[in-house]
């Protein structure tokens, strides 16, 4: 991936530091310590050598590597200073203040590493100084059902199935079912990727819609599944997925947010027609009701008319 | 071929850093090859032109100027100091750069580097990279998997908002920007000129909090609903940035989670259970429905009608007439 010239410089005048203190280090280790490949590695090495405090006096980094080790030879030629720990910019420390707490509060984190970071994060504030303050402009809250979070990382960690009542929102029921979880992860909401039993599926679960968990004695065996790229968004949609058209108002554009759609064209009231897809139409029932005058289904018309007949059916208890 | 700027750029730091005297420009642009060579080049292209030596000065401070600022985004404080025969030097103060001791062990290492991981934003992503590796190179150790491969929690905050990073560095500068905006249930934007104070991603979304110069007061943006380009200007603020900004309560009374009375409603069997969870009181009616009472707050409608005809309010009056006009116009179709 190409880096921008100052994450490239920041990389490299931390490297010029880390290689002062460890004569001979391994390229492997050093990479592995940067979490860069090899091959970035080298071609930051290519390039030290032609960086110093004077390009003529000769002074240059003289930094070389046999491919193995690499070896410093002038530590002490552009300075004493040089190759010293930097202090964190504004940035650096925001970015990581920033991280470090929003995990840390994240109920059913593990007791051990919670302490961690919260040490971690007092260690950094300390040391970040004024830099530390600017990590009070942006901060990070996720969601999390604590007691199911915990119960469902305990699972994981002693590799057992477990039993769930989870609530569907699109049937509005719950179910039960044993799964095997896989792993947990949050975006914005907390949510356990497992392989389900009864549908021989992966399903992912939102936690804050696990009415209750239970461990089994059974041991969990997840088929291998490759783990989805959470940075793609939860809900991808397939192609073959049907297609379903909304037309909102103004008062109904917020569907667009919430709902991953292929297209949102705009109306001339200021409204939106929504084309999205989903593997299950009638799950949007739901949709449509809450919508009332802020906007219908277009297509397919079977869920308009479910959503037209729930609503004549709920009436009906008012005496309509 | 040119010189890559990042040997550039550390070859400046390198001198500013190494330095115990001011170094003036003129002595930089002399040890710094990247300088000679590009400065040469537009030297002799510029007298190709017709041009006067002074086109190649102005070039040469153009990207001295840009090479300082990038320095100091990447954390170096540079001092700029006014020498007696009136020329102006520049260095980085040893203390003034250095980090002070810090010690991390393996368990805090690990810590930082599972938390470092939930930016997928470009420029919070390269600095948190940026800072693990500033500690790495002072000494913190390389953990080891700490999980063994198992049950890591993986967070991320997804940031798609093209908002985002302007706003960033415009909250980071104090520096007022205005932008297009589309309230939730508006169909036009409309232009805001806002004094950014902060952003808090809270229930899976970025937002702004701020004041509100046109209006005079506190407000909350949702990035996701900012049309357009966000344009920052380098003026002052004007109105004082208070020390604890609340996000989340704003978002959470939109949500319509600050109840303001109680709703009795009816549930049929078996349904609802959202509902029943925030039931303060819930009674089984023996005919296949239960009667709840739940908190009743703003969207509340909206919410109830989502299930259709397996919910009823039976109070209060109002409740009941919105869900009822709701019912009726989806059953218009």
């Amino acid at each position: 991936m190409a880096i921008n010239a100052i994450d490239h410089t920041r990389r490299m005048l931390s490297l010029v530091t880390y290689l002062r203190e460890r004569p001979g280090a391994r390229v492997a280790d050093v990479a592995r310590a940067f979490g860069i490949s090899e091959d970035e590695l080298i071609g930051d090495l290519d390039i030290l050598p032609m960086c110093g405090t004077s390009f003529r006096g000769g002074d240059l980094l003289d930094i070389d590597t046999d491919g193995e080790r690499i070896w410093w030879h002038n530590p002490d030629a552009s300075g004493t200073s040089t190759g010293e720990p930097l202090r964190l910019a504004a940035d650096e420390a925001t970015a990581l203040l920033v991280a470090a707490r929003a995990v840390a509060t994240l109920p059913g984190l593990r007791e051990g590493d919670r302490q961690a970071l919260v040490r971690a994060t007092a260690k950094i504030e300390a040391a970040a100084g004024e830099a530390a303050e600017a990590s009070s402009r942006l901060s990070v809250r996720f969601e999390s059902e604590g007691g199911v979070f915990a119960e469902a990382d305990r699972a994981i960690s002693e590799r057992r199935r477990v039993w769930l009542r989870y609530y569907s929102p699109a049937r509005d029921e719950l179910t039960e079912r044993e799964v095997d979880p896989i792993r947990l992860f949050a975006v914005g909401h907390t949510y356990m990727e497992a392989w389900c039993r009864l549908s021989e599926a992966r399903r992912t679960f939102r936690l804050d819609r696990v009415a209750e968990i239970r461990l089994l004695d059974e041991v969990s065996d997840p088929p291998p599944v490759e783990l989805r790229d959470l940075s793609q968004g939860l809900v991808q949609p397939a192609a073959e997925d049907p297609e379903v058209v909304i037309e909102v108002g103004p008062g109904g554009r917020w569907v667009a947010e919430y709902y991953p759609h292929d297209r949102a064209d705009e109306l001339p009231d200021g409204g939106l027609r929504i084309t999205l897809r989903t593997p299950d139409p009638a799950s949007l029932r739901r949709l449509a009701l809450r919508l009332g005058r802020d906007g219908r289904i277009v297509s397919p018309e079977d869920l308009a008319a479910s959503a037209r007949e729930a609503a004549r059916e709920a009436l009906a208890a008012y005496g309509e | 071929m040119a010189i890559a700027k990042a040997e550039r750029l550390m070859n400046l730091a390198l001198c500013l850093l190494g330095t115990r005297r001011p170094l003036t420009k003129a002595e930089l642009r002399g040890s710094i090859e990247a300088y000679i060579e590009a400065t040469a080049g537009s030297a002799a292209a510029a007298s190709a032109a017709g041009a006067s030596e002074s086109g190649s000065d102005d070039a040469f401070n153009r990207m001295f100027e840009r090479d300082k600022e990038d320095l100091r985004e990447l954390g170096l404080v540079i001092e700029t100091v006014e020498g007696v025969d009136g020329e102006t030097g520049y260095l980085a103060r040893r203390d003034s750069n250095r980090l002070p001791p810090i010690t991390l062990d393996a368990e805090e290492a690990a810590a930082l580097g599972l938390a470092a991981s939930v930016w997928q934003q470009a420029r919070l992503a390269a600095a948190a990279s940026g800072a693990l590796q500033k500690l790495r190179a002072a000494g913190m150790p390389l953990a080891e998997d700490p999980y063994g491969g198992q049950s890591a929690l993986e967070t991320r905050v997804p940031t798609h908002e093209a908002a985002f990073e302007p706003l960033l560095l415009a909250a980071r500068d104090r520096r007022p920007v205005v932008f297009d905006y589309r309230k939730a249930n508006a169909a036009r934007p409309e232009q805001r000129r806002v004094e950014p104070w902060a952003l808090e991603f809270c229930r899976g979304h970025w937002y702004l909090a701020g004041w509100d110069r046109d209006r005079q007061a506190e407000r909350v943006f949702r990035l996701s609903r900012i049309t357009g380009k966000v344009r920052s200007r380098a003026l002052p603020f004007t109105a004082p940035v208070p020390d604890h900004v609340t996000v989340r309560e704003t978002v959470e009374s939109w949500a319509g989670e600050t109840a303001t009375g109680t709703a009795r409603i009816k549930v049929r069997a078996g349904h609802g259970y959202p509902l029943r969870e925030r039931a303060t009181v819930t009674r089984a009616l023996g005919d296949g429905w239960d009667e709840l009472e739940i908190p009743y707050g703003h969207g509340l409608d909206a919410w109830l009608v989502e299930f259709g005809p397996d919910v009823v309010v039976l109070g209060p009056a109002e409740l009941r007439a919105d869900v009822v006009d709701r019912l009726r116009a989806v059953a218009k179709g």
